[in-house]
């Protein structure tokens, strides 16, 4: 009976389908700025919990369920006591986040990095440049008329405007924070694409010759290869590790 | 029983409605007290005549506009606190946007189509930025301020791992080119003998950018990119092993598969030993050793510039060093 609601960063609503009217959405408004409000008391804690270099993954979680009749009543339902989990696995680092945007429209472009920017600089993210890649213009040109008149044309041609915004020194959780915002506030009309660079650590296969124990074997050397790596892939986690080895 | 009295109590009801006319109906419709308005319409039974058609509901005035009654310190994310297309009686701003007629203005707001197309971020203003960056803040970590420059990084963390998404609205909201990854690395954070460096290089070929020293192993065969990851590592930890191996069939590296040109045991060595010795003979009459030759100082320049023009190319410092040493070996 109960419908669960799941928030997401932005405030962007999925509201329940018995309510539309303005007044319900404002009151759901105001009692979501409450729990936000509670959250940010919350952040230091979770901030200390991590340590300076292994940097733990804050996963959001999803509020707890909401009744609808608790609703009408505008009665605030924040039941559970903290939101956010700190998990012990290690936060991908990334180098370099670098977002091009791609619109028809170049004052929404202009909008939208403003909006790109200072919620970088909210989140204290820091912008390394942001730039204007020259435009993409893609002519043609068709015949006017339906039947002959060879000689008589029409040009159209479709723009395609840039932004490239590039950040740097960003964590893992950070990104999908402002990735997450960032891409549910794309006005209609533009793309994106994102190009993360992620520093990984040399892993413990690569640091020394596996042949320094058993030296120049000829032979069947692709099957040995074979047998001392794992067949499934060394996964992402530092430390990934080989029996033989 | 029952049945029967209820179906009686409903129809009566229905003749009841019929019998009104009107009234019920538009009372139905307007909430407000507008039963005054109906009375002009007459009945539903008869239309009026006067050519106007079928007989349309009352037609309320539009009140006063938000605008009007909106405070100088109100809450904006409370008026847009989504995105919503452009509402004329909600925004108190004298917008004008369209191509003016001719002599006059861009229209007004009120029934713009061009301002209702347009995106608009009227619920992504300072405030409200400022609002949902406050809320956001918990589930964002700190980046470790032992890594502040980009050296730092490239020495503790040398494998850059690059991939990208794509964000586009269409049918699908795949983009097959999310699944390439892009993995690269300098050879300079690994433990290569020279022999193994060089096999490395054989074994990468176009891979390697011999500028920037970087490895970039593009790997795009796995529909996933958590296995193109994979595959990457994979790869890298294959060409590092197998770099460090020495097959029996190395040792047939011809002269024309060395990387660097090298001057022992080679024509121009043959060669300009050949021309010493028929000097010394001609000169004094007596046979040098060739041993001896490749000990004199001319001859080790002149083997250094050559080594250097053969493996930087030709430019203005390589020739004028050849020229010297030839100069100085052939007492010109």
């Amino acid at each position: 009976m109960r419908a669960a609601l799941d928030l997401q960063f932005s405030l962007s609503f999925t509201v329940p389908k018995n309510m539309a009217a303005s007044v319900s959405f404002r009151r759901e408004f105001c009692s979501l700025a409450r729990i936000f409000s509670g959250f940010s008391h919350l952040g230091p804690r979770a901030v200390f919990a991590c340590s300076a270099h292994r940097k733990c993954n804050i996963i959001r979680s999803h509020l707890p369920v909401i009744s609808s009749s608790s609703f009408h009543t505008g009665t605030v339902f924040l039941s559970a006591p903290s939101l956010i989990t700190v998990t012990e696995e290690p936060d991908t680092l990334l180098q370099r986040v670098s977002l091009l945007v791609k619109g028809h429209d170049q004052a929404v472009l202009d909008s939208y990095e403003f909006f790109t920017t200072m919620a970088a600089k909210e989140l204290g993210i820091n912008i390394n440049k942001v730039y204007e890649p020259p435009k993409d213009m893609e002519r043609l040109t068709v015949l006017k008329s339906v039947h002959i008149f060879k000689k008589h044309r029409v040009q159209y041609e479709m723009r395609t405007h840039y932004r490239c915004i590039e950040l740097s020194h960003l964590t893992g959780s950070t990104a999908q924070v402002f990735l997450e915002y960032v891409q549910r506030n794309l006005p209609e009309g533009l793309a994106m694409e994102v190009t993360k660079t992620a520093m990984e650590k040399v892993p413990d296969h690569i640091l020394e010759p596996m042949w320094k124990e058993n030296p120049a074997e000829d032979g069947p050397n692709d099957v040995l290869l074979l047998d001392m790596l794992p067949l499934n892939f060394p996964s992402k986690a530092v430390g990934g590790d080989l029996q033989s080895l | 029983m029952a049945s029967h009295t209820s179906k009686a109590f409903l129809s009566l009801g229905r003749l009841n409605i019929a019998g009104l006319g009107l009234n019920n109906s538009a009372s139905r419709v307007t909430y407000a007290a507008a039963l005054s308005t109906n009375s002009p319409k007459g009945d539903k039974g008869f239309p009026q005549r006067n050519g106007r058609g079928p007989v349309r509901k009352p037609r309320r005035e539009p009140g006063e506009p938000r605008t009007e009654k909106m405070p100088l310190d109100q809450d904006w994310t409370a008026v847009y606190p989504a995105a919503a297309p452009f509402r004329p009686s909600s925004v108190p701003l004298p917008v004008r946007m369209g191509y003016p007629v001719k002599g006059g203005v861009p229209p007004e707001k009120k029934g713009n189509l061009e301002l209702i197309k347009i995106p608009n971020f009227l619920h992504l203003t300072p405030a409200a930025i400022k609002k949902h960056c406050e809320a956001l803040k918990p589930f964002c970590t700190e980046w470790p301020s032992a890594l502040d420059s980009d050296a730092k990084c490239d020495e503790l963390f040398p494998i850059k791992v690059e991939s990208t998404d794509f964000v586009s609205a269409g049918q699908s909201v795949r983009n097959p080119s999310a699944r390439i990854v892009h993995l690269k690395v300098k050879l300079s954070s690994f433990n290569l003998d020279k022999h193994a460096q060089r096999k490395m290089l054989k074994l990468v070929g176009e891979r390697y950018n011999k500028d920037t020293d970087t490895l970039t192993i593009r790997a795009d065969s796995c529909p996933l990119r958590q296995q193109n990851q994979d595959y990457a590592m994979y790869l890298l930890t294959v060409l590092y092993h197998e770099s460090w191996k020495t097959e029996a069939w190395e040792d047939e590296k011809t002269v024309a598969d060395m990387e660097e040109y090298s001057w022992e045991d080679s024509p121009s060595q043959k060669n300009m030993l050949n021309v010493l010795v028929r000097m010394k003979v001609a000169g004094e009459g007596k046979g040098e050793v060739r041993e001896q030759l490749l000990g004199i100082k001319e001859v080790q320049e002149y083997k250094d510039s050559v080594t250097r023009l053969k493996n930087e190319g030709e430019s203005e410092s390589t020739m004028l060093q050849y020229k010297e040493a030839v100069k100085k070996v052939l007492d010109l």
